[in-house]
């Protein structure tokens, strides 16, 4: 490691994803605007399974230079791989992720750099005045609404593609899947300080209209997901008791109406089809409970590698 | 988040004091005088760490100013309030003695019972409790506090009259292979003595209440009671899964014979037609479910097979302890 590479402020990671024609002047976009703030910068491609692409960009580009870093995985993976991959590589203080193309104004980004303060960790962009269509704009809102209200975060725009986090959020915060996204939220569960700034909306390149079933199937699995990891993880009883308890109770209910028939107006119990039924609630109620039991046990005994607490600072003398 | 052990100097360091801290501005200076007023008096070296956990008050501006005229002290800053438990384990995992003593930080426990302590565990134990005899609090903070004490106790099957007392002595070893989380440290001495440890208690001096508000809400019986409820399950099934699950799926399996067996007679004796068919389904679904948790508690078995669970090394204190015993007789 060089000197330079100690004093470095600000590393771009740019999860490739899509292959968009204008990719090299968006890169000469970061760069021009580092330039011009004057404080020591890298840039990171990671590419998601668009090596061949990259390739191309970097070879039509000689322009390219020192504050370059490429990086190319083979297969298209998550990205929450390639997140952790390009922040294996790089040096930067504060990082700022971003997609396959631009989506607010260099400028509002310019802006977002310097409200980052010392007393924040995360910056998500909150994008004005945006310019997708209306049914986009409904179902993002819709989106963070429910997670706003599911899992009590304070975002409401999760889908920019631009997150800025300090270095210690993306050491300290489990990511995984295609959760970069809820980055914020993950952080804001740690004790991380966010803010969210309002930000002028420059293009966007996303699909418009409806999304393809297993997009919308992907996104409610994500928010169930994030429900039980920011809740429940430590506790998966409490989960699955709830859940069970409720399917014993069911079938209890319809245990006792049963007889109670059979007490007062002799009706049979046998032959009903009410009895199944709830014998299979009950049923259904214990195993689901047992899960949490048995979930409970693996926190217990393999839950010592995840820490409860986050350390801000420490002194020892 | 481990960071390196550094030791300065020659002598290891004997004691940590950890201290967790929530908005506790007023207390925390003569908290730390009392504990150095001891302090003067051990012929160790020792460590003092506050764990200020997340308070919103001026605690950590506190801590950050002691530090100059105390070299004993360690200061942790949590990011959030993580709670006590979470606390505990931060001022766990960076402490450094080979013993830790835990306090509360409201000045409810007095620092001049720590040697006691320590004498105590001398005799040959793992774990010393404080138990406040004479407790300085309101009522109604005491009686569910008893029941709850006499039911961990009945329950755990490790006798003590007060779990809640924060006060508390644990060689490192011991208190560092817990796995803590969630509201667990008035289980501490329970859990630990699953891995073998050996666990007593003392009765320590307990302050009235003298700044800031408690921490305990009404609430909190609730929670305390069903983490009663849920750490005896996890402990119980820890340590042996399958005896665990065995147990809950035999009613399952009694369930199954019964519905079975009077499927058999509805067929024998011609009962209305429906009533065989009906309770053999009765009989498919409780084996099935019997079934399922036997397979439950063989993964589990799987699961605490694998894991990290480690009993506690006693082969030094054994040595120790059986001459206290021999003594005693």
């Amino acid at each position: 490691m060089n000197n330079s590479d100690a004093k470095i402020k600000y590393s771009v990671i740019i999860l490739l994803e899509e292959k968009y024609e204008d990719f090299s002047q968006l890169i000469n976009m970061f760069h021009e605007a580092f330039v011009k703030i004057k404080r020591p910068f890298e840039i990171v491609i990671v590419a998601n399974g668009t090596e061949g692409f990259l390739r191309g960009e970097l070879k039509k580009n000689d322009n390219y230079n020192s504050h370059l870093k490429a990086i190319a995985l083979p297969q298209r993976t998550s990205q929450a791989v390639c997140l952790r991959t390009g922040f294996k590589i790089s040096k930067g203080e504060i990082i700022i992720i971003c997609g396959s193309y631009q989506q607010i104004t260099m400028d509002s980004l310019v802006g977002l750099l310097d409200s980052f303060n010392d007393d924040t960790d995360i910056i998500s962009p909150w994008r004005q005045d945006r310019v997708d269509p209306l049914f986009n704009k409904l179902q993002s809102t819709m989106f963070n609404a429910v997670v706003r209200k599911i899992i009590g975060s304070k975002q409401h725009d999760l889908n920019c593609n631009i997150k800025i986090v300090r270095r210690d959020v993306l050491e300290e915060t489990e990511l995984y899947g295609n959760m970069y996204r809820f980055l914020p939220v993950l952080a804001a569960k740690k004790g991380f300080k966010t803010k969210e700034v309002k930000c002028e909306h420059f293009q966007e390149r996303g699909k418009t209209g409806f999304y393809s079933f297993s997009e919308y199937a992907t996104r409610i699995v994500d928010i169930v997901t994030l429900f039980f990891n920011t809740h429940f993880s430590r506790k998966p009883l409490r989960f699955f008791g709830a859940l069970g308890s409720v399917f014993i109770v069911v079938g209890v209910f319809l245990m006792g109406f049963i007889f109670l028939q059979k007490l007062f107006s002799g009706y049979p119990v046998g032959d009903r089809f009410e009895l199944l039924l709830a014998v299979f609630f009950m049923a259904l109620g214990v195993q689901v409970s047992s899960v949490g039991l048995l979930g409970e046990i693996i926190a217990f005994t393999h839950g010592r590698q995840k820490n409860d607490y986050t350390i801000e600072k420490i002194f020892s003398q | 988040m481990n960071p390196k052990k550094i030791i300065n100097g020659s002598t290891p360091i004997h004691l940590s004091i950890v201290v967790p801290l929530y908005n506790e501005e007023e207390s925390v200076g003569k908290l730390l005088a009392r504990i150095l007023e001891v302090g003067r008096t051990f012929d160790f070296t020792y460590e003092i760490i506050l764990v200020d956990d997340g308070s919103t008050d001026k605690t950590w501006l506190i801590i950050e100013q002691l530090k100059n005229t105390t070299p004993q002290l360690k200061g942790i800053k949590l990011r959030r309030n993580c709670g006590q438990t979470g606390a505990m384990v931060a001022g766990f995992d960076n402490s450094l003695g080979e013993i830790i003593v835990t306090m509360d930080g409201d000045l409810q426990n007095d620092p001049s019972d720590i040697p006691m302590l320590l004498q105590k565990m001398k005799e040959g134990y793992d774990i010393v409790s404080g138990w406040r005899k004479y407790r300085k609090d309101h009522f109604s903070r005491v009686l569910p506090s008893r029941v709850a004490n006499g039911i961990i106790s009945i329950t755990t099957g490790v006798h003590l009259h007060d779990y809640g007392c924060s006060l508390k002595a644990y060689r490192a070893e011991c208190i560092k292979s817990i796995k803590a989380y969630g509201d667990m440290h008035r289980f501490f001495p329970a859990i630990a003595s699953m891995t073998g440890a050996r666990v007593t208690e003392v009765p320590v001096n307990h302050f009235p209440r003298k700044f800031g508000v408690s921490k305990y809400g009404f609430d909190r019986i609730f929670k305390v009671f069903s983490d009663i409820f849920a750490i005896n399950l996890i402990i119980k099934f820890s340590s042996s899964p399958l005896k665990g699950f065995a147990v809950c799926s035999f009613p399952f399996f009694l369930l199954t014979v019964f519905f079975g067996s009077l499927s058999v007679l509805g067929q024998v004796f011609q009962w209305t037609s429906g009533k065989a068919f009906f309770f053999l389904f009765a009989s498919a679904l409780n084996g099935m479910t019997f079934l399922y948790l036997i397979a439950l508690g063989i993964l589990g078995e799987l699961v605490v097979g694998t894991s990290d669970l480690s009993h506690t090394y006693l082969s030094e204190l054994t040595g120790k302890d059986m001459e206290v015993n021999c003594k005693d007789e």
